[in-house]
């Protein structure tokens, strides 16, 4: 963009507004507002026996006044923010009462996020959120709410410009959506659940309407049969909460990952997703530190995985978002999460599939571990049977036993390591499996560590530092000196000095 | 090869004026404790013998321990600082090693607390991009502290790139 001049020479022009179509999508969002309110005052009024004529006007009045006061509010900030992009850096400022400038250099830029809820789209109008990779409280996102969509696309463009712009993906997406990966959607601990969380969040609703008597004899209508019948209808509510809960799951996939198509353009990653609000992420490359092959429990029995990103700059996911910022795919069969993970990473998938295991010590490790928590756990089910006549109470240890020896032999079975050409790769988890392939030269220092008992069995955790992600990365239990020539190999170099290898003396 | 791989001790150890400060902080913490077990035991029980022995090998052994800590962990405690990376090892029961490379290193700060000072001891503190890579080096002579904060800032300087 040598076309743009820098601050110094453009002194204070080039500033340009966020879009005037703003007003008429907020005044659309503001009828959301104007519902629930009318619905408040029409139960209030109701009660009241006011004229017919009387009420309406109130409604009507209120909202008139409400969408009067959003278009104001939006007016003012839509003439208080300002943006502009000169050559060096992108600058906003807002703030209608505190006026705020902020600006950030633009080779600071790692991931531009673009979105549109179904309001904004049939304005033509997009979100746009810029990522650095500060980690420094709120300054690591520069928002415009909202930019017409071609404002949108354009900026997006110049801002993750490289060099070699215009070359196409030569080998077609790496991923697209295939409407038969929403079998996977159900396999998740929301679908047992949360049926049962909508059913609590309606009853709140219905209680907020005042039809709280209404609800309060349903549920105890339905709290009678389950008494009177618990074979027919435990069972059968449970089959309900499932179904229910699967139906969810469906939509909620259809929702975030319709549309969805994750491409590699030159130098940087595109990802592509929704139906109603339609999300675009562009992702540089140079800031991948490396990908993550997800896979917890129920999803793994299912034959499915999911690929994330590990990367610096990405913002962490707003509170309304149904989905991990960082996830690269939805759900998809296993051999597809690790073809796309391994082409992202730029290893070969047999990669994934080949890690070295970790030595017997680590399983043994895991299985006294259980051992003495269902010893612990039973002794004091013993005390709590002496004080207290409660036999079921044994039920406890009953079940920890088997579940804790599963979670000791399949966490024992996950773990492993290997070193790709740029990447090192570790595996761990029994319940939420997980893969990490983190760059090599993103690694910004090493932990070692040793406990006691992992110090008797010969074992050792190493972790790798790291800017992105969750910022360390374990390689668990996996042998001391293997441990050791594993980081030493990774980071040639770093950990040479320090090392003392057989037969050879300590150099002091 | 690999079964025989170890890592060799980081070269300096803290001050040997950590040994009286890590005490005086533990005596802080464990004499209140201590003396708390005694009084309950004075004004709140029969001073029955039995828990009276109970009570006292309680306070001899928390006073013990402030002692004796400090002492162990003065041995284990170790750093070095090449001219590639920061390198220390710490703990007792669980061993910690940690190696920062200097192109990674963001900030370096010291900090003396007020006790600290009467020791003429500081602590250096090394963060690098990550949340997870902060390196401490505990209770060094201050002057050596400032000059090794001054080394490591001109070292890291000189590196180029944004150190993720």
């Amino acid at each position: 963009m040598s076309g743009l001049p820098s601050a110094e020479e453009s002194g204070d022009a080039g500033w340009a507004p966020l879009s005037g179509r703003s007003l008429w999508a907020s005044g659309v969002k503001s009828l959301v507002i104007v519902a629930g309110a009318v619905a408040g005052l029409l139960r209030l009024l109701l009660g009241r026996d006011w004229p017919v004529g009387g009420i309406v006007a109130a409604c009507a009045g209120a909202a008139v006044l409400i969408v009067a006061a959003v278009l104001a509010y939006d007016g003012a900030r839509l003439r208080t923010t300002r943006w502009r992009l000169t050559r060096e850096r992108l600058e906003l400022r807002s703030g209608i009462t505190v006026r705020q400038h902020r600006s950030i250099p633009r080779d600071r830029v790692r991931s531009v996020d673009l979105r549109a809820d179904p309001v904004c789209r049939a304005f033509g109008l997009s979100v746009v959120k810029v990522g650095t990779g500060e980690h420094a409280g709120e300054d690591d996102e520069l928002v415009l709410d909202p930019l017409s969509k071609h404002e949108a696309e354009a900026l997006r463009r110049t801002l993750l410009r490289q060099e070699h712009e215009g070359a196409a993906s030569q080998d077609g997406p790496l991923a697209e959506l295939r409407w038969s990966w929403i079998r996977y959607a159900p396999l998740s601990v929301w679908t047992f659940t949360g049926a049962a969380l909508l059913l609590g969040g309606l009853y709140k609703v219905l209680d907020s309407f005042g039809l709280k008597g209404l609800a309060g004899r349903a549920a105890s209508g339905l709290w009678d049969w389950v008494t009177a019948q618990p074979l027919v209808a435990v069972p059968l509510l449970l089959a309900v909460n499932a179904v229910a809960g699967a139906l969810g799951a469906a939509l909620l996939f259809a929702e975030s990952w319709a549309r969805y198509r994750l491409e590699r353009e030159p130098g940087r990653l595109r990802l592509r997703r929704g139906l109603l609000t339609v999300r675009s992420l562009t992702l540089q490359e140079r800031r991948l530190r490396g990908v993550e092959l997800s896979e917890p429990l129920l999803l793994r029995m299912g034959g499915g995985a999911r690929v994330k990103t590990v990367a610096t700059g990405l913002g962490k996911a707003g509170e309304h978002e149904t989905e991990d910022v960082a996830a690269l795919t939805p759900p998809v069969p296993r051999a597809l999460a690790a073809q796309v993970a391994a082409r992202i990473a730029g290893v070969s998938p047999a990669v994934f599939a080949a890690l070295a295991p970790h030595p017997r010590a680590a399983r043994r490790r895991r299985i006294v571990r259980a051992l003495a928590t269902f010893a612990v756990l039973s002794a004091a089910t013993a005390l709590a049977t002496l004080l207290l006549p409660v036999p079921w109470l044994w039920l406890v240890p009953a079940v920890a036993l088997p579940a804790g020896l599963w979670v000791a032999v399949a966490g024992a079975a996950s773990l492993g390591h290997a070193l790709g050409e740029r990447h090192l790769l570790a595996r761990r988890g029994a319940v939420a499996r997980r893969t990490i392939a983190l760059e090599r030269r993103g690694i910004s220092g090493w932990t070692f560590s040793e406990s006691y008992f992992q110090r008797r069995s010969g074992l050792l955790t190493v972790s790798a530092a790291t800017a992105a992600g969750k910022g360390r990365y374990d390689v668990v239990d996996v042998g001391h000196g293997d441990g050791l020539d594993l980081a030493a190999r990774a980071v040639p170099g770093l950990l040479e000095p320090f090392l003392v290898r057989d037969g050879t003396p300590a150099r002091q | 090869m690999s079964a025989s791989t170890r890592l060799r001790p980081p070269r300096n150890q803290a001050d040997p004026r950590a040994v009286p400060w890590w005490t005086v902080q533990w005596l802080i913490l464990m004499v209140p404790v201590a003396a708390a077990a005694v009084a309950a035991y004075w004004i709140l029980t029969e001073r029955p013998v039995l828990l009276g022995a109970g009570v006292a090998v309680f306070a001899a052994g928390c006073v013990a321990l402030a002692l004796v800590a400090p002492r162990a962990y003065y041995r284990v405690e170790r750093w070095e600082v090449t001219d590639q990376a920061v390198y220390t090892r710490k703990g007792w029961l669980r061993h910690t090693w940690k190696v920062a490379p200097m192109s990674r290193i963001q900030r370096v700060d010291t900090a003396r607390g007020p006790v600290q000072r009467l020791f003429g001891l500081a602590d250096v503190t090394v963060t690098t991009a990550s949340s997870a890579g902060a390196i401490k080096i505990e209770a060094l002579d201050h002057e050596l502290a400032a000059e090794l904060a001054e080394r490591l800032t001109a070292i890291t300087q000189a590196t180029p790139g944004d150190a993720t």
